[in-house]
């Protein structure tokens, strides 16, 4: 039977990267390529030795997919292409391949500043990379090779973050990448066709929790700006330049002309005109209040929101900064948050996860006291808030999903041991499919049964209505016979006769005899009578007929009787059948041997 | 070990060993194995138990918890098998029971851990660093845990499958340390374990050759190739006698699934003794193979036999014809007549689109490594290189009506993944002296890509490459030049001007390339001049796309080197003026830095760029202020070879001042802070980046060095402005600290520091700042991830604390 099988060499059982191989009709496919932040050795990247010794990556992929920009999605991408070596196709959605060199270059900066970094891409090789790329539309099913295709869906989560179906001849697999079911300010809510796929692999970040509305996290958010800014203190927060930090200018923006504020807020410098650039170029890729409103007033000009320059962090009075990178490990935010940190008046809100070693992970655990360099100790005062943006799906979201995809079988990534093994329970309960969560390295094989699809004849399909019974319906299968006839790879269901023409051979009849010897002391003719009577008896709703040339028919089973030379009460019964009545032609000769009941 | 880690680490084991608390995440664990392993090597490793109770206390509570966490636990495993890598250690730990308890999972208080995969993970990594002395070696044998071991060599998980090789590969080798397996194995007791526990696994390792299950022999193949390059002789003999008969009968199978897992067996049995020993049959194995029934399986075979190093001349021979056939067939060259079975074999994969296209692949990039490596003797590389040709255009659907085949191969036609191949390998060919007279061929058929108009964008940069490569070989003459004259470089114009932005971006690179391997040619310089290839590249700078507009300056600037500059000021100074306009005014940091780097390379030549003379001020203010870090850096790589070229300190110098005379160094060092080099500098020091603030600090250092030896304390007469500058606030309070003397290393906030004078002698300045203490600090600490032992230990005594976990989010 032909399988699929799913590999994790990240995500499995885990937040920490993502790359997942999949073998379905043949084909191998990369789906994300994402890198570890928490380290900064081999152990970042994937070890893509485990796909092949050989080092020649593309004479075993057939493609690559990455969902999204995020780095623990397609971090790693120039690593494998330019380094480790990859010329195949890679495939993303428009926006993905515009704003994952932006982020690839973010992290490339952070990189080369430690010392004695050299194993890591460089600016040439993410160019490089980003020619292998081949753009997706959404819904647009785009032909890998002749056998291969790929389709993908709107998921919500960051700009351009795409679910993609996977396409081998009847097997597919659904691959969500991230996904929020839930639209945000500047995002819809992730969508897909009834596909049932054999396998549907989901992100499970937030596989049990039931997260509380959106709506009350934005109110906190704000409440704590507010309360700052009133109090004459500074609002810190830093973000990765493209993503949740556009949600939390919308969400600033419109609560300052609301309550119409006047404390400064400022963004990164170039950071807010290429986000705005990119958001303006992919409207459609942003939900629907913003593509209508967009024709008045783009929600991402903002009034209220200006550059920042670093020699304002030292202007007295409140104001708001966002500033990168998110998790407070170099550049500018971690230089502000080194001018703010020593004054409670102050706040750093921290909208997303920050990895181990990290400053923002710091104080996230609350450190109060923080060794910089050259031991100089750095006294934390300033309040620390985290606050979770991030737009995963939830629980219900997941379930959600599973009700529109309909899938065969589930199969949960990124996500938590312990959670997702509560939320595997709860969906084969639920839906009574299977539900793998295999951990990196843990090869998952789900059999499938491919459905191979036949071309019938016209006049077949004729006979068949001509027979009567219910119109062809997709949803009612029913057994339909013919020759099947596969030539130049095409399958053909015929009739048997249109076969035979097609093929230029003539019918032969097979016949089957058996010769039953019975004592019965009656003449041929007799006994011939009785076992015509015995076999109307037995044989009831069969045609059974005593035809005028002395031979019994039992559908198109023939039976003669003759005398034995020597015995004359000892009957010899001849049986002759065709190969369609063998079943009946068996159970004659059996019935037979027994013997005529003595009533007849 | 650090004093500040030792005393963490009672807390830590404490926080590690409660289940009830919050766990750090698997990064710290992992890290902290790594500050262990480290600590282990070290001379204090040998007592680090006695020292540090706490970590027994640790791994004791381990065996007894009811709730212990999987990755805890996996940790412990791990833990305990670093620390008895020593063996006094190993001792203590013996004698506590430990080794039983973690090493023999049915001693577990919950059996089902072993049912998790970091679990299983951890009980290998920890035996495979227990196993470095002869007790480690004799309690691995006695409590017979190969058994286990061998178990998981069919783990469903690839991590631990592979891990299990590893570690039967550390043991085999480690009984092999000192004696020979026989001499072992009559010593003593406990050599008389370790022979029958080697025993066990040669024996378990035929077995799962000669399985039924394909999964078992693959993993059986694979811990073959892994014990095999590992192990010594003459263990290494012993296993292949084990082997060698179930190796046979998989060779001869023909299984194209076992091709590549035996070729690796073969390839490492190939590069040992084991070669050369008849009765190892090494080679015979390999023909078997090579001629097997699977057109794949011969040229993957073919392949590997072509790596080897010294292989026999009739082997190598035929690999050869195997790996050239799919490319000679497909291409109706013929080197010598093949049976017609062979051809047939061959003919029937390659008609068919599914199995044609990886076996060309697999032949084609086997090609271009072998004709690297070394001069084929007996194959002409001509035929080869108009056989690739051919291909290629077959792929074009361009073939000759000589070419009988070449309708049956239909569906190579625009097939990307054979074209790359094929013009890989025609790009290597070029460095084949043999290929001298076929340039004209190759260039043909590279010409004809750039022409199709569908060309995959891909194909087009392998294009270029390729041509790149040919043209750095060929001897310069009129046809040449005509041919770039008219033909490619109209096809260049044209393809500037491609809707994609990947083909615009080669095409620019690729003429930076060809001009800078072609610039001393006046007759190129020429054609690019004559064909208006300049002005294209002006257009290209307005190009929608940054990757593009970077190309362009970088083509540019390339292209304005090969000028006569003398002649073409006014051509200069447009350059100058777009590109400073790209400066101010480019949205995107590629280009900005592009021009940066383009303006550096001038004052790097030995032309005459008056037009950039005339503006380094601009430039020099620009780079400055220039939001990207990398334009900054690159500001300072010109500031770098201004300050050379001013100073007499470098090639690139245009003044030449004896060291006595003073008044000219003055004069240049005005000059410089006019160009507001000064300024620049300063500013960058104090920046947030570290690699810009590094490079600064680097020049000043450099600047100070030189105006130390040139000038006596204050004696320089040079002032600088510092009021109202953006870095006067960073440079006083640095100045303040320093003159509190260290005091405190506290840094507080709302401190007040008094003024500076508005102006500044240069020569104080620089020793105010005490630029090698900022060198060393920005030194000491330099990872984005903080990952000094003691701050991982800190991060798991905080996680502790907290009441609930932040969210686990993605980035």
């Amino acid at each position: 039977m032909p399988d699929i099988k799913v590999t994790p060499l990240g995500a499995g059982q885990d937040v920490g990267r993502s790359c997942i191989l999949v073998s379905v009709g043949g084909k191998n496919i990369m789906l994300d390529c994402g890198m570890h932040m928490g380290y900064n050795d081999d152990r970042r990247f994937p070890d893509f030795s485990y796909i092949t010794q050989n080092g020649r990556l593309t004479d075993f992929l057939d493609c690559v997919i990455i969902s999204h920009f995020h780095l623990d999605h397609c971090g790693a991408l120039p690593y494998m292409s330019e380094m480790v070596g990859y010329d195949g196709p890679i495939y993303m959605t428009h926006p993905t391949k515009a704003i994952c060199p932006i982020l690839l270059e973010d992290f490339r900066k952070i990189t080369v500043d430690k010392k004695g970094e050299t194993n890591f891409f460089t600016s040439q090789m993410i160019k490089d990379c980003m020619k292998k790329v081949v753009p997706l539309n959404l819904h647009q099913t785009v032909q890998v090779d002749d056998e291969l295709e790929i389709k993908a869906y709107y998921a919500g989560h960051v700009l351009g973050a795409a679910m993609v179906l996977i396409k081998v001849g009847s097997e597919s697999v659904v691959y969500t990448g991230d996904y929020n079911m839930t639209p945000d300010r500047h995002l819809g809510a992730a969508w897909i066709d009834k596909c049932r796929p054999d396998i549907l692999i989901s992100e499970s970040t937030y596989a049990t929790t039931i997260r509380d509305s959106k709506r009350c996290r934005e109110r906190d958010f704000l409440k704590k700006v507010h309360e700052t800014i009133e109090r004459g203190g500074k609002v810190l927060i830093p973000v990765f330049a493209l993503g949740r930090a556009q949600e939390l200018c919308i969400l600033l923006e419109t609560f300052w002309e609301r309550m119409n504020l006047k404390a400064p807020i400022y963004f990164s410098t170039g950071l807010t005109e290429k986000a705005n650039h990119y958001y303006k170029l992919f409207i459609t890729w942003t939900n629907q209040k913003i593509r209508k409103t967009f024709v008045q007033r783009n929600m991402f000009e903002f009034k209220h929101i200006k550059a920042f320059d670093r020699s304002y962090a030292d202007n007295p009075g409140p104001m708001v900064v966002f500033a990168t990178p998110g998790m407070l490990h170099a550049g500018q935010s971690l230089q502000i948050f080194k001018k703010w940190a020593g004054n409670e008046k102050n706040m750093v809100i921290m909208p997303g996860y920050c990895v181990q070693g990290t400053v923002g992970h710091k104080i996230l655990n609350g450190q109060k006291k923080l060794e910089m360099e050259g031991r100089a100790t750095l006294e934390v005062k300033l309040q620390v808030e985290y606050m979770s943006f991030s737009a995963h799906a939830d629980a219900k979201g997941i379930m959600q999903l599973i009700r529109m995809a309909e899938p065969r079988n589930m199969l949960l990534v990124h996500g938590e041991a312990k959670k997702m093994e509560f939320l595997k329970d709860k969906i084969e309960q639920e839906f009574s499919i299977s539900c793998y969560m295999p951990a990196n390295g843990e090869t998952t094989t789900v059999t499938t049964n491919p459905s191979v699809p036949v071309d019938i004849s016209l006049n077949l399909l004729k006979r068949e209505m001509a027979l009567g019974g219910p119109l062809p319906d997709p949803k009612k299968p029913r057994t339909m016979h013919g020759t099947l006839i596969m030539k130049d790879s095409s399958l053909r269901l015929v009739s048997p006769e249109q076969a035979l023409k097609e093929l230029g051979l003539s019918e032969h009849q097979l016949r089957f005899t058996c010769r039953v010897h019975l004592q019965d002391p009656h003449s041929d003719s007799d006994t011939l009578s009785r076992i015509y009577s015995h076999l109307k008896s037995v044989l009831k709703g069969y045609a059974v007929q005593h035809l005028p040339d002395g031979t019994v028919m039992v559908e198109s089973i023939v039976l003669k009787v003759s005398s034995s030379g020597e015995d004359p009460n000892l009957k010899v019964i001849l049986l002759s059948w065709s190969y369609q009545d063998e079943e009946l032609g068996s159970f004659l000769s059996s019935l037979l041997k027994k013997g005529l009941p003595s009533g007849l | 070990m650090e004093s500040d880690c030792l005393s963490l680490l009672p807390s830590v084991c404490k926080v590690l060993a409660n289940p009830k608390l919050l766990l750090p995440d698997d990064t710290s664990l992992e890290k902290l194995l790594d500050w262990f392993r480290e600590s282990m090597s070290q001379s204090y490793g040998k007592h680090i138990i006695p020292h540090q109770p706490s970590l027994l206390q640790f791994l004791l509570s381990v065996t007894t918890s009811q709730e212990m966490d999987p990755t805890v636990f996996s940790f412990a495993l791990k833990l305990t098998g670093l620390l008895a890598s020593k063996e006094d250690s190993f001792n203590l730990l013996e004698e506590k029971g430990m080794l039983q308890y973690m090493f023999e999972p049915d001693n577990w208080h919950k059996l089902d851990l072993w049912k998790n995969a970091s679990v299983r993970c951890g009980w290998l990594q920890g035996l495979w660093n227990m196993l470095q002395h002869q007790q480690a070696m004799d309690f691995f044998c006695k409590r017979d845990l190969v058994k286990l071991v061998l178990y998981l060599q069919n783990d469903k998980s690839l991590f631990i499958a592979s891990l299990t090789n590893q570690v039967l590969a550390h043991f085999l080798n480690s009984t092999m340390l000192s004696n020979d397996f026989e001499s072992v194995a009559q010593n003593s007791p406990a050599s008389t374990d370790w022979a029958s526990v080697t025993t066990k696994v040669m024996i378990h390792m035929a077995k799962s050759l000669a399985s039924e299950e394909q999964a078992v022999v693959l993993s059986g193949l694979r811990q073959l190739a892994v014990v095999l390059t590992q192990c010594r002789e003459p263990l290494k003999e012993m296993l292949w006698t084990h082997v060698l008969e179930p190796l046979e009968l998989l060779a001869n199978l023909h299984d194209g699934s076992l091709t590549q897992h035996i070729m690796a067996v073969l390839q490492v049995s190939a590069r040992s003794p084991l070669f050369i020993k008849p009765e190892c049959r090494v080679e015979a194995l390999m023909e078997a193979m090579l001629c097997s029934r699977n057109a794949n399986t011969s040229v993957q075979c073919a392949a590997l036999i072509l790596q080897l190093e010294n292989c026999p001349e009739t082997l190598e021979r035929k690999a050869t014809n195997v790996l050239l056939h799919p490319l000679l067939f497909v291409t109706s060259c013929s080197l010598q007549p093949h049976g017609p079975d062979y051809d047939s074999l061959f003919e029937e994969q390659l008609t068919q689109r599914i199995s044609c296209v990886p076996l060309i692949t697999q032949s084609l990039s086997s090609i271009a490594d072998l004709v690297c490596k070394s001069p084929l003797d007996d194959i002409p590389v001509r035929l080869i290189t108009l056989s690739v040709i051919s291909l290629l255009r077959i792929c074009l659907g361009h073939h000759s009506t000589t070419l009988q085949k070449a309708g049956t191969y239909s569906h190579l036609i625009g097939c990307c993944k054979v074209q790359r191949c094929s013009l890989d390998v025609l790009g290597s060919l070029a460095a084949c002296k043999e290929n001298a007279d076929t340039v004209h061929e190759a260039l043909a058929v590279l010409l004809l890509y750039l022409q199709c108009p569908d060309v995959h964008a891909t194909v087009l940069k392998k294009t270029h490459q390729a041509i790149l490569k040919w043209f750095s070989i060929c001897s310069p003459s009129t046809d040449l030049w005509k041919t770039v004259h008219h033909d490619l470089f109209p096809l260049l114009k044209k393809h500037v001007c491609d809707g994609r932005w990947e083909v615009r971006d080669s095409t620019l690179e690729f003429i930076m390339q060809l001009t800078a391997t072609l610039k001393g040619n006046s007759k190129y310089v020429e054609a690019l001049h004559d064909c208006g290839m300049v002005s294209v590249l002006f257009t290209s700078l307005s190009d929608v796309e940054g990757y593009v507009r970077a190309s362009a300056v970088a083509a540019l600037g390339e292209t304005l080197t090969t000028t006569d500059l003398q002649l073409s000021t006014s051509l200069q100074e447009e350059a100058v003026k777009h590109l400073l306009t790209i400066l101010t005014e480019d949205t995107d940091s590629f280009p900005r830095r592009a021009v940066m780097k383009v303006f550096t390379s001038w004052l790097k030549s030995t032309l005459v760029f008056t037009a950039l003379d005339h503006t380094l001020s601009s430039v020099l203010s620009l780079g400055s202020s220039d939001f990207d870090w990398e334009v900054k850096v690159h500001t300072l790589e010109l500031a770098d070879v201004l300050m050379d070229s001013l100073l007499n300190c470098c090639p690139y110098s245009i003044h030449t001042f004896q060291s006595s005379d003073r008044t000219g160094i003055k004069q240049a060092l005005n000059e410089l802070m006019v160009l507001g080099l000064f300024d620049l500098l300063l500013k960058c020091l104090f920046e947030c980046d570290r690699p810009v603030s590094e490079k600064a600090c680097a020049l000043l250092l450099k600047l100070q060095t030189f105006m130390r030896e040139t000038f006596s304390a204050g004696h320089s007469d040079l002032t600088l402005e510092i009021s109202g500058c953006s870095w006067s606030e960073e440079m006083l309070q640095r100045c303040y600290k320093k003159q509190q003397g260290n005091e405190s290393n506290c840094m507080k906030n709302g401190d007040q520091v008094p003024d500076l004078p508005k102006k500044v002698g240069l020569f104080e300045l620089l020793e105010l700042l005490d630029l090698e203490d900022m060198q060393y600090i920005s030194s000491l600490s330099s990872d984005h991830v903080i990952n000094s032992p003691q701050s991982i230990m800190e991060d798991i005594l905080f996680a502790a604390q907290q009441s609930e976990e932040n969210v686990v989010d993605c980035y």
